[in-house]
């Protein structure tokens, strides 16, 4: 294809797809591409589309630059990396013509698209010349010199992304500096044709930095004063546990070098819960984290933690269900589970967090609520935020003293309670007081077993009707003191949008679509179940409400049809779609013009 | 006036009692609940140190007949060890005594059973063993022998699952089989279950006189009372008593010293078991499987090894008594970590 006409310069408005196999350290490559353009200030996101697999399976890293801050994966790629012979040609056939393709000429595989500019490089044949054993790892370094000339990334903010990419390890920085810079050079002399796609450098916020959601949750919860973790591996989840026994060695030992919090890792998802409920049960704030199965397999335990009254912490870092599903792709599938889990009538707070930040705060103010309200707390993230980077300028310290909710902790307490029971309301707001075990203090055995407000087994009918009646006013109390919604409300209240979760990433580029088609759009993000009253409100101010959601059948919509009074209902709709990745702006867009066209 | 019994921290029994028992009249569970509160109190553990831990089934009902001054949790089926373990975790300071049956340990929980000793969780393991599931009418369980025939329906041919087999092979710091007919070896095994530091497993026979008091079935009284092999007779001596004025046996003994400074004695040993052996306890068991029997005693005993709470390394103070002080970190800290994640 000729390119000599005069090009029209594209900066910071693009998608790079690259396509490696998994387990060939082409995560390292892809991070400090995406850690780069980050230093240069170019508002970037990048999303990894990884196989269930340690080794050979196709990866696809998705890297947008948006001067508009958009952070969904894009439409389409602009730019094209081939590493994967598997996928090559799968891949080359889903391009758009204009794409840019940069390939590895080792795979020696032709490509034949000739609507599409192409630069070839030996980037095997290269990283042997630097160490054969590792060809196989380094030779993804040869891409990011590719890059680093085509978009013109600067020599001072790849240096600084390959540092802490390989923190300390001053050999492995040496050599991957090496390959990138003889990419580099490679694609200087012989790539004589430009692209329209260049980085910009931007005003970067100086106190901003990348962060994996599971980590800023890790952090929390420390911050939070986590006592006890327990967890069993699974994916997306694992990191967000590995998060916290990485960091509790400097944040959370005490004078005589003990931990002041306990790690266990646990022989199945049953007992991670169970030890969350012991733990809570014992005054302590206990912890687990896992993904759907995992808390199919807790189900049993989080009914009994409601009906007990016990407070525990539980995160779902939700991937594709159901059953083992796509276990390495997200989704919003698992909210109505969580909002019900467990068999008989039951409710669970559930604080849905839209942004690292707010992992981070939900991370320590789980334990206020579950303590506040003795009962499952629920953390809802999923793989998308769990897994990828975003950005934040720094995580904020609590703004409150821990919540340890109504303990008895002396008789002097003790005797200030009138007519104490471990399951009487005292103050009528339906949440009772509880003593702790080694207390002495008026013990009682807890039971998942009906019991009446002394905690006496009991089967009589007003008893149980009573106890049941107050655990739904005690978490219907909830409502307000949770994080309330974030509303971004036009003057002109035509079309509201309500979404929540990882949502937010794509919320912007939606709204940009939906707005430029002459429709005025106000959002609100839901933070927390059961809803605020704020978003009730929300829904009164609009004609025409969508509930947005990366799921099949509209779950949170259902949770709303449930609850709000009849008169609103007729104004919701429901868009709700999900394939496993990352919710792309277009997608969405589209589904909701559908859904206003026919509901007009 | 009649003046009451006072136990070493001057409690009567009545301190350590519970509430009525709905078991069926003569329930071997309620002997074991007895053995509970006699053991406790002769113990002189202070009612509100001990928190009492068990799961669904006749056998975790008991709780609430035993130590009611004592804080208790009846869980889940077969799912008591993990709760166990969270609390544990988070107070140290407790006396954890855990009552199971042979459906919640051997089936439903037995993952949850391997894996507490696989921890050597600091507790008292109580199986309550009788082979029926009674409280939905009688099924067999997974410890009943081959050949065991219960009141109504057909003879098991299946294997049985033995616990303290599957504890000793698991490396458990404290198994000992007994029979709640035994009072006397009963109340010895589980005080000193008391004072050991780790997982002491406690097999106890427990005939189930609605379901499976027949002759034919080999957990009935009169069966285990024909066909149990007592290993030797034992005695238990309080760190509080001095050993010297405890009477010395006529026979040979081995005394057995518990973490707590008590003593466990074991009198008219033989050569035939050494509780330090795992191979030893290990063949006693199969012997007596073979001939149909039951062998009753301190089958293995290791005080080397180390608990959950020691392999964690926690702090001294029981992690639910610390101050946000102490479980908070500082704001300097996490500046120090917002700084370090912007490279600087």
């Amino acid at each position: 294809m000729e390119m000599h006409v005069k090009m029209e310069r594209i900066c910071n408005d693009f998608t790079i797809n690259i396509a490696t196999a998994n387990g060939t350290g082409s995560q390292s490559s892809n991070l400090i591409i995406l850690n780069s353009m980050f230093q240069m200030g170019v508002p970037v996101s990048g999303k990894n589309l990884f196989p269930s697999n340690i080794s050979g399976l196709p990866t696809w890293f998705i890297i947008r630059a948006s001067d508009n801050g958009y952070q969904s994966p894009g439409d389409k790629a602009h730019i094209q990396v081939l590493m994967n012979k598997d996928t090559w040609f799968k891949d080359l056939e889903s391009l758009e013509p204009g794409t840019i393709v940069i390939y590895n000429e080792d795979a020696k595989l032709p490509v034949d698209r000739d609507d599409c500019p192409s630069f070839g490089m030996p980037m095997t044949k290269m990283a042997r010349g630097i160490n054969p054993k590792l060809a196989r790892l380094m030779c993804n370094m040869y891409y990011v010199g590719a890059l680093a000339h085509l978009l013109g990334i600067e020599q001072n903010a790849l240096e600084m992304a390959v540092r802490n990419q390989f923190k300390g390890k001053e050999k492995a920085i040496e050599l991957n500096l090496r390959a990138i810079s003889e990419g580099l050079d490679y694609a200087t002399e012989n790539w004589e044709d430009e692209i329209p796609y260049r980085v910009e450098s931007r005003e970067k916020d100086p106190d901003s930095f990348l962060i994996e959601g599971n980590e800023a949750i890790a952090l929390g919860s420390i911050f939070g004063g986590i006592n006890m973790l327990s967890w069993y591996p699974i994916t997306p989840s694992s990191s967000l546990a590995e998060g916290i026994i990485q960091w509790l060695p400097e944040l959370r030992d005490a004078d005589d070098g003990g931990s002041t919090c306990a790690v266990i890792q646990a022989e199945d998802e049953l007992a991670a819960a169970g030890m969350v409920i012991g733990a809570g049960w014992a005054g302590g704030r206990g912890m687990t984290c896992t993904s759907g199965p995992g808390i199919s397999l807790m189900s049993e335990f989080i009914g009994l933690a409601y009906f007990a009254e016990v407070p525990g912490v539980i995160w779902d870092v939700n991937r594709v269900g159901p059953s083992t599903g796509l276990p390495t792709r997200t989704q919003q599938g698992d909210l109505s589970m969580l909002y019900e889990a467990s068999h008989g009538d039951t409710q669970h707070i559930v604080l849905i967090p839209g942004t690292v930040d707010e992992c981070f705060e939900y991370g320590w103010r789980t334990f206020d609520y579950a303590e506040r309200f003795q009962t499952i707390v629920f953390g809802f993230s999923d793989l998308d935020l769990g897994m990828n980077r975003w950005s934040t300028s720094g995580f904020e310290y609590p703004d409150s003293p821990m919540d340890r909710g109504k303990v008895l902790r002396s008789q002097e307490e003790m005797d200030a309670v009138e007519n104490y029971g471990r399951y009487r309301d005292v103050d009528g707001d339906g949440i009772p007081y509880r003593t702790l075990p080694g207390s002495g203090l008026d013990p009682i055995l807890y039971r998942g077993t009906g019991h009446d407000e002394d905690g006496i087994y009991s089967e009589d009918p007003d008893v149980y009707y009573a106890t049941i009646s107050r655990l739904k006013k005690k978490i219907e109390g909830a409502r307000d003191l949770l994080p309330a919604p974030i509303i971004r409300e036009e003057e002109e209240q035509q079309i509201g949008v309500i979404y929540y979760g990882s949502m937010e990433n794509s919320i912007t580029e939606i709204d940009d679509m939906l707005e430029s088609t002459g429709l005025s759009v106000s959002t609100c993000r839901v933070r927390a179940l059961p809803y605020h009253s704020e978003v009730e409100s929300f829904i009164e101010r609009h004609e025409k409400v969508i509930v947005l959601e990366i799921n099949r059948d509209g779950q949170m919509y259902g949770i709303l049809r449930k609850e709000l009074p009849a008169h609103l209902i007729p104004r919701l709709h429901s868009v709700a779609y999900t394939d496993g990745l990352p919710p792309r702006a277009r997608v969405y867009a589209d589904m909701i013009l559908d859904t206003l066209e026919v509901t007009a | 006036m009649t003046v009451m019994k006072l136990n070493v921290i001057d409690l009567e029994k009545s301190e350590y009692t519970g509430g009525k028992s709905s078991l069926c009249p003569g329930c071997g569970h309620d002997q074991i609940s007895n053995v509970i509160i006699q053991a406790a109190w002769e113990n002189g553990i202070p009612p509100e140190g001990i928190a009492k831990m068990s799961g669904i089934g006749c056998s975790s009902k008991t709780p609430a007949y035993f130590l009611g001054k004592s804080h208790g949790f009846n869980t889940v089926h077969g799912r008591m060890p993990s709760v166990t373990t969270g609390a544990s975790m988070v107070n140290r300071s407790l006396s954890f005594l855990a009552v199971s049956g042979d459906g919640d340990t051997a089936s439903i929980g037995i993952g949850q059973f391997i894996h507490a000793i696989r921890r050597n969780l600091d507790m008292v393991y109580i199986i309550e063993n009788n082979g029926v599931y009674g409280l939905t009418k009688g099924q067999y369980s997974a410890t009943v022998e081959r050949g065991s025939k219960k009141k109504k329906g057909a003879m098991n041919e299946q294997p049985p699952i033995d616990l303290c087999a599957m504890a000793i092979n698991l490396g458990c710091s404290f198994v000992a089989r007994s029979f709640s007919g035994s009072k006397k070896q009963l109340t010895s095994i589980i005080r000193a279950a008391m004072g050991h530091r780790g997982m002491a497993v406690i097999d106890v026979i427990s005939p189930c006189v609605t379901f499976s008091n027949n002759d034919e079935s080999y957990k009935s009284y009169n069966y285990v009372k024909e066909n149990d092999e007592v290993l030797h007779l034992l005695d238990y001596i309080p760190h509080f008593t001095p050993i010297e004025e405890v009477d010395i046996p006529e026979g040979e003994f081995d005394d057995i010293q518990m973490f707590d400074g008590s003593t466990l004695r074991l009198e008219t040993v033989g050569d035939e078991h050494d509780p330090s052996d795992p191979m030893s306890a290990l063949s006693a068991i199969h012997r007596a499987e073979m001939d149909n029997k039951h062998v009753t005693g301190l089958l293995y005993y290791d005080n080397s090894m180390q608990t959950a709470e020691e392999a964690l390394g926690l702090t001294e103070t029981p992690l639910s008594a610390l101050s946000e002080h102490e479980l908070r970190p500082s704001a300097d800290a996490l500046d120090n970590i917002n700084s370090r994640f912007r490279g600087n």
